[in-house]
């Protein structure tokens, strides 16, 4: 019988486990090596405009970076350090940003210009439309790492602050311990819009993402975009990686449940309404004015029937996408952090990866497991040219984001349950079984929720690996946003929103029940 | 006869930090022993090589006849060793109820589910319980989850039972009251008790012998109050110190 303090004692499994799912994780990347080195005709080796392309992309991903810190980083920390009405509402509408493709809000902004009559070249579109469209989405990351780690400063710490100099000089103390984590969100959140090609194209600012996009599906030339997306990999990993291995090794211990006293919040009445104004301002920016453009060309003309039609056609492939891939991603992120277990070096590295996977380019995954696909043999179909490998692509993607619930979740055990289960002589299933699994489920439920929300927003992968006709809401939209009507492209938008909404909701219901439990 | 418990130049570090070694002691049936010494002495290690959750680096321990762990392995598995043991966060399982907390606890007993239920009731009557067996351990009162903790660990009729510093954080009423509970139930099971503690007031409460670890090795052992009378460690010196301004303060 395995005994269940192998759950908590150091061991060489925990290594060959950790670097074993990397392999996996980052397995897609070996079939693109291979595909750089395939040169069609004789052009130059990233193509001729894939420089300048990076150049845009790069200008809007620092502005991005540098607004989202801005504006994300004091709000997130006053708005952790208070009490306010509508507090759950107004947060879980800030983060419907971060769960919707980027394009959608794109498109919002877009036809907000339209609606309201401005021209084309006007600030909504080109690289200030561009950045405000990525700021829309990049500004809830900011702000919710901000906000968390706020309200991860203990009672002690922020009374002691008190007692400094008042509430002001909490806010200081708050603003300063959370600078650095922000700092990390916020260059994450502007490398993540260097492979995004969607805002890019449909506001007039193409960059490095869309001229992979454009070398694959356009082009025809799988070496060329297989070497532009290692380019832009290599140098998304230049600028993670520092910041990622100086900082991990802090994460990872913060991702570790500590037993104290959650801080009081600032009690003066100025918070009461400057908070929720603060925030709704926010919020008009990142939602209800992107919002608002999908609406206007809606309520000149619904086409109710050609919006049904498009979303029967698309919703069982969206469910089964984000089904399978949140499940994969899960099981893998759950099985990774338990393997990982307590020990310090190994979270940290699998915080880093984790966060470096992330920022990758979807396309980085996608264009491998395509190329694997074209060299395998045709019995190998159901595992390269398939809805599964849609969805084993879609996982990588957001397995990140599972690995960090489930390494918090793990945290909040406390190591003497499994000890306590050894000196008992409980046998490991059993533990599983009744005492682990119950206690994580919610943590389970709640990242298979997360991972369906942001694997049905990638795009990038679902288009490149969709096998022919099983095409999914998003990527619907995508592909008819060109040349259908605003009418029906609008009422698409707001269908997947809705969808959305309701699976946030379902989410930040689970959120609360797991922190109560 | 041979001892409950010997243990034989025990050493354990690390990495390459030595925690303690030379550690050699016995354990006689119903001498329970008070294990002291100052925070990261390694008085919890030394508990969870007794039970069997690490192996020890050198020396050799054995329960009863046979040799439970030898350098670097883990002979016997905590399970099979006849031991029980309380921890200091007391590591109830949250989502059990109490009783079910005791019933999982015996999951290497030899009886049928009936009887096993039936025991796991009349332990968690022992300790003062029966009405609160539906209860989880977070609507339990501290008090209630010790008791709780300790119906676990009698259920299973353990020969030792191992007390990783229960009692910390306990107001003094209740921790008396838990004292004289232990004191009785142990010596109605026949269990033969090891309390790792800093506070030598709490090994007077409970334990006939003392073993204090300071700076990595056995700094004095044997019968606690004669080591009080003419103490060496400066664990117990720093206790005595502390005595009169008791007094002054009754």
């Amino acid at each position: 019988m395995v005994s269940c303090a192998v759950l908590e004692r150091p061991g060489t499994w925990r290594v060959i486990g950790i670097t074993v799912g990397l392999l996996l994780a980052f397995a897609p990347a070996v079939p693109l090596l291979f595909a750089a080195g395939v040169q069609n005709g004789g052009g130059s080796m990233l193509g001729g405009n894939f420089g300048a392309a990076l150049g845009r992309s790069f200008a809007v991903a620092a502005a991005v970076a540098l607004l989202t810190v801005g504006i994300g980083l004091p709000t997130g920390v006053f708005a952790g350090l208070s009490d306010f009405p509508l507090r759950s509402f107004l947060l879980a509408l800030l983060a419907l940003p971060l769960l919707v493709p980027s394009f959608l809000w794109a498109i919002g902004i877009s036809m907000l210009r339209t609606s309201s009559g401005m021209s084309a070249t006007s600030f909504l579109s080109g690289y200030s439309g561009a950045v405000i469209a990525f700021v829309a989405v990049g500004l809830p990351l900011v702000f919710f790492v901000s906000l968390l780690s706020t309200r991860g400063i203990s009672r002690g710490q922020a009374d002691a602050a008190r007692l400094a100099g008042g509430e002001s000089n909490l806010f200081r103390h708050a603003l300063r311990s959370v600078s650095p984590t922000a700092a990390v969100a916020g260059v994450l959140g502007g490398v993540l819009t260097l492979a995004d090609p969607g805002p890019g194209q449909i506001l007039g600012y193409n960059g490095a993402g869309f001229a992979i996009l454009t070398s694959f599906a356009a082009q025809y030339d799988f070496g060329l975009a297989a070497r532009q997306c290692l380019t832009l990999s290599a140098l998304v990993i230049v600028i993670v990686l520092p910041v990622v291995v100086l900082l991990a090794p802090r994460f990872a211990a913060s991702l570790l449940a500590r037993d104290v006293a959650p801080l009081a919040p600032i009690r003066a009445p100025l918070t009461n309404w400057l908070a929720p104004v603060l925030l709704f301002s926010i919020i008009i920016f990142t939602v209800v004015l992107p919002a608002a453009g999908l609406i206007a060309p809606v309520l000149r003309d619904f086409p109710a029937a050609r919006v049904a039609q498009e979303v029967r056609r698309t919703l069982p492939n969206t469910l089964v996408y984000a089904a399978a891939a949140s499940g994969i991603a899960t099981i893998l992120g759950f099985a990774l952090a338990l393997i990982a277990g307590r020990e310090r070096r190994l979270r940290a590295i699998l915080l880093a990866a984790a966060v470096v996977l992330f920022a990758l380019p979807s396309s980085f995954g996608a264009l491998g497991i395509l190329h694997a696909g074209t060299a395998a043999p045709a019995t190998l179909d159901f595992l390269f040219r398939s809805k599964f490998a849609a969805s084993a692509g879609l996982a990588m993607h957001c397995l990140p984001l599972a690995v960090i619930i489930a390494m918090r979740s793990i945290g909040t055990t406390s190591p003497s349950w499994a000890n306590a289960a050894a000196v008992h002589g409980v046998p490991l299933r059993l533990y599983f079984g009744r005492i682990l699994v119950p206690h994580l489920l919610p943590a389970m439920l709640l990242a298979a929720l997360l991972c369906a929300l942001i694997a049905t927003a990638d795009v990038s992968t679902i288009l490149l690996l969709h096998p022919p006709g099983e095409t999914s809401l998003p990527l619907a939209i995508f592909t008819v946003m060109a040349n259908a009507p605003e009418s029906l492209v609008g009422a698409l938008c707001l269908a997947y929103l809705g969808g959305a909404a309701v699976l946030m909701c379902l989410a930040a219901a689970l959120a609360r029940f797991a922190r109560d439990t | 006869m041979n001892p409950l418990v010997r243990v034989e130049n025990l050493a354990m570090q690390f990495g390459a930090e030595p925690i303690f070694r030379g550690v050699t002691f016995d354990i006689e049936v119903g001498a329970h022993l008070a294990v002291l010494g100052p925070s990261g002495c390694g008085k919890s290690t030394l508990l969870r090589l007794l039970a069997g959750l690490d192996a020890p680096s050198e020396g050799a321990i054995d329960i009863g006849e046979r040799q439970v762990s030898a350098p670097g392995k883990v002979l016997v598995p905590a399970h099979e060793r006849t031991i029980a043991m309380v921890f200091q966060d007391l590591a109830l399982w949250p989502n059990l109820t109490a009783l079910d907390n005791v019933l999982l606890g015996m999951s290497q007993v030899q009886a049928s589910r009936r009887e096993k239920r039936l025991e796991a009731r009349d332990a968690l009557k022992a300790c003062g319980l029966e009405s609160f067996e539906a209860r989880r351990p977070s609507s339990l009162s501290s008090g209630q989850q010790q008791r709780v903790a300790l119906a676990r660990v009698l259920a299973v009729r353990p020969k030792l039972l191992l007390l990783d510093e229960p009692f910390s954080g306990l107001d003094i009423a209740l921790k008396a009251q838990l004292f004289s509970e232990i004191q009785q139930l142990a010596s109605s099971h026949a269990v033969t008790l090891v309390l790792v503690t800093h506070d030598p007031l709490e090994a007077t409460a409970l334990c006939a012998n003392a073993l204090v670890i300071e700076q990595g090795s056995v700094c004095e052992s044997g019968n606690l109050l004669g080591l009080l009378r003419q103490p060496t460690s400066a664990t117990l010196r720093a206790f005595l110190q502390q005595l009169p301004t008791r007094r002054g303060v009754r």
